[in-house]
């Protein structure tokens, strides 16, 4: 029975300096390098869910940083800071507030609970329980009871253990991808043109375009500089898309309409192509007008 | 059958307290709301404004000590936000047809730039208000404000009355801003 003990002794011993480390980790980890992460980290962003001062990028919580750096660098200790922001968005702004009442009781009753079952499985198996007890060590009554003492407590550490490394899996899930910087220049882009700023707009998706040439971006680009009454650039960029795609309908649009503007003689011609390729178009209805109205090219 | 000993006998009994214990734990933290009433944490009525004064967007200052005996209306916002966009029009207007009674509106404009905020002005048809930027946002921490837009209501005495989290309504300034006006 020695390895057993042994075995037992390794098992406790390892889960203890497990639990040493992990707690090592979480509490020592927040700042030992930059105190003003340390208090951030103890305060409660107000504007988000769940997110500390510390991890919080809303502008809330970046004035909070700065005032906490302002009042370190005023020499006020983390205590004072915690009480300042306290006094003005109440207790709920600590991410770890005093446990009072039922918080007590939360952190109470499973270290009671732990206690009382550690207290009951060490009366059950302690070889010396048989002495003052009813059943000899190794009647089956106690054997019984020793390997429902054993299972239960395999079954706790895999609960544990299950749940440990199943939020580990979930975690990385729950946090938002990485931005993608081109996406992200063509909604501005998108914002700016509903907003008519279409300048602004192609400065944008010419951004966009540096990092991923793309012959749809080119052509949104077309029509904002189209817009933007860059004609000569608008052409140059339709052109572009027409090399590699001859029958585009939208580089066919963009280039008959800026043609069209510049009063070239070729916009009717592209502007009959367009049509030939796409007359379902949404804009073909108006090209057509167009065409009818003023056939001496931007007769208007 | 041979006598149990003591502690198997209150085992079941512990076993049966500390399941109850445990379940009533769990049934009233359920019970209670998962973040405590905001009313309860954002509450200012009667605290002392904090300090408001410096120079304002258009060159000139403001201090809102020197408003006492005014009703002021501290309108944290930002041109990057899109609700303080909609409400600052209502603002401008409830000012001007309150002015008479000694109403004061002041935007705190936080973590913005000046072309920024002028642009907003000038498309919300605001220009004439008084603005006290707060470019790093401190001024605003020290107000306790959670997010913008937010509207503070200082009394005649200096001191805090309501607090408006998010868009004000012209319904919030009839209840809120109203009553103070009388005498």
């Amino acid at each position: 029975m020695r390895w057993r003990r042994a075995l037992v002794a390794l098992v406790l011993v390892t889960l203890a300096a497990a639990a040493g480390a992990a707690l090592a980790r979480s509490a020592g980890d927040p700042g030992r390098q930059d105190p003003v992460r340390a208090v951030s980290a103890g305060l409660r962003c107000p504007a988000c869910q769940g997110e500390s001062v510390a991890d919080s990028r809303s502008p809330i919580a970046v004035a909070m940083r700065q005032v906490v750096a302002d009042q370190l660098a005023q020499g006020r200790d983390p205590t004072e800071i915690r009480r300042w922001f306290v006094q003005r968005y109440g207790a709920d702004v600590l991410t770890d507030p005093p446990a009072r009442g039922v918080r007590l009781l939360l952190w109470g009753v499973p270290v009671l609970t732990l206690l009382a079952g550690g207290y009951a499985a060490l009366r059950t198996l302690r070889p010396g329980a048989a002495r003052t007890g009813s059943a000899a060590p190794w009647t089956p009554d106690a054997r019984g009871a020793r390997r429902a003492w054993r299972v239960a407590s395999v079954g706790v550490v895999a609960l544990v253990a299950s749940v440990a490394i199943v939020a580990d899996r979930l975690d990385p899930l729950t946090r938002p991808a990485p931005a993608d910087p081109v996406a992200v220049a063509l909604q501005l882009a998108h914002d700016l043109e509903t907003q008519q700023r279409y300048d602004a707009a192609a400065q944008m998706y010419q951004e966009a375009l540096r990092d991923r040439p793309d012959d749809g971006v080119r052509l949104r680009l077309a029509f904002a500089l189209l817009r933007a009454g860059d004609g000569a650039a608008a052409q140059r960029t339709a052109r572009d898309v027409l090399a590699r795609e001859p029958d585009s309908p939208d580089g066919l649009l963009v280039l008959g309409l800026a043609q069209r503007n510049s009063r070239s003689v070729e916009a009717g011609d592209t502007l009959r192509h367009f049509l030939a390729v796409a007359p379902a178009h949404p804009a073909a209805a108006e090209i057509r007008r167009l065409l009818v109205t003023g056939r001496e090219p931007a007769g208007r | 059958m041979r006598r149990r000993p003591g502690w198997l006998r209150v085992g079941p009994a512990t076993v049966l307290t500390l399941t109850v214990a445990v379940g009533a734990l769990i049934a009233f933290g359920l019970r209670a709301p998962a973040t405590p009433d905001p009313g309860e944490a954002t509450a200012v009525a009667g605290r002392p404004a904090p300090a408001l004064s410096g120079a304002t967007l258009d060159g000139g200052r403001f201090a809102l000590s020197d408003a006492r005996g005014q009703v002021v209306l501290v309108n944290v916002f930002a041109s990057w936000c899109g609700p303080c966009r909609d409400e600052l029009p209502l603002l401008v207007d409830a000012e001007r047809s309150w002015s008479p009674r000694g109403v004061r509106l002041v935007g705190l404009n936080i973590r913005d730039g000046a072309d920024a905020v002028r642009a907003l002005l000038d498309e919300t048809g605001a220009t004439g208000l008084t603005v006290v930027p707060d470019p790093d946002g401190t001024r605003a921490v020290e107000w306790g404000v959670r997010g913008v837009p937010e509207t503070f209501v200082v009394g005649r005495d200096g001191r805090l009355v309501d607090r408006r989290q998010g868009v004000v309504t012209r319904q919030w300034l009839e209840q809120r801003v109203a009553p103070l006006l009388a005498g």
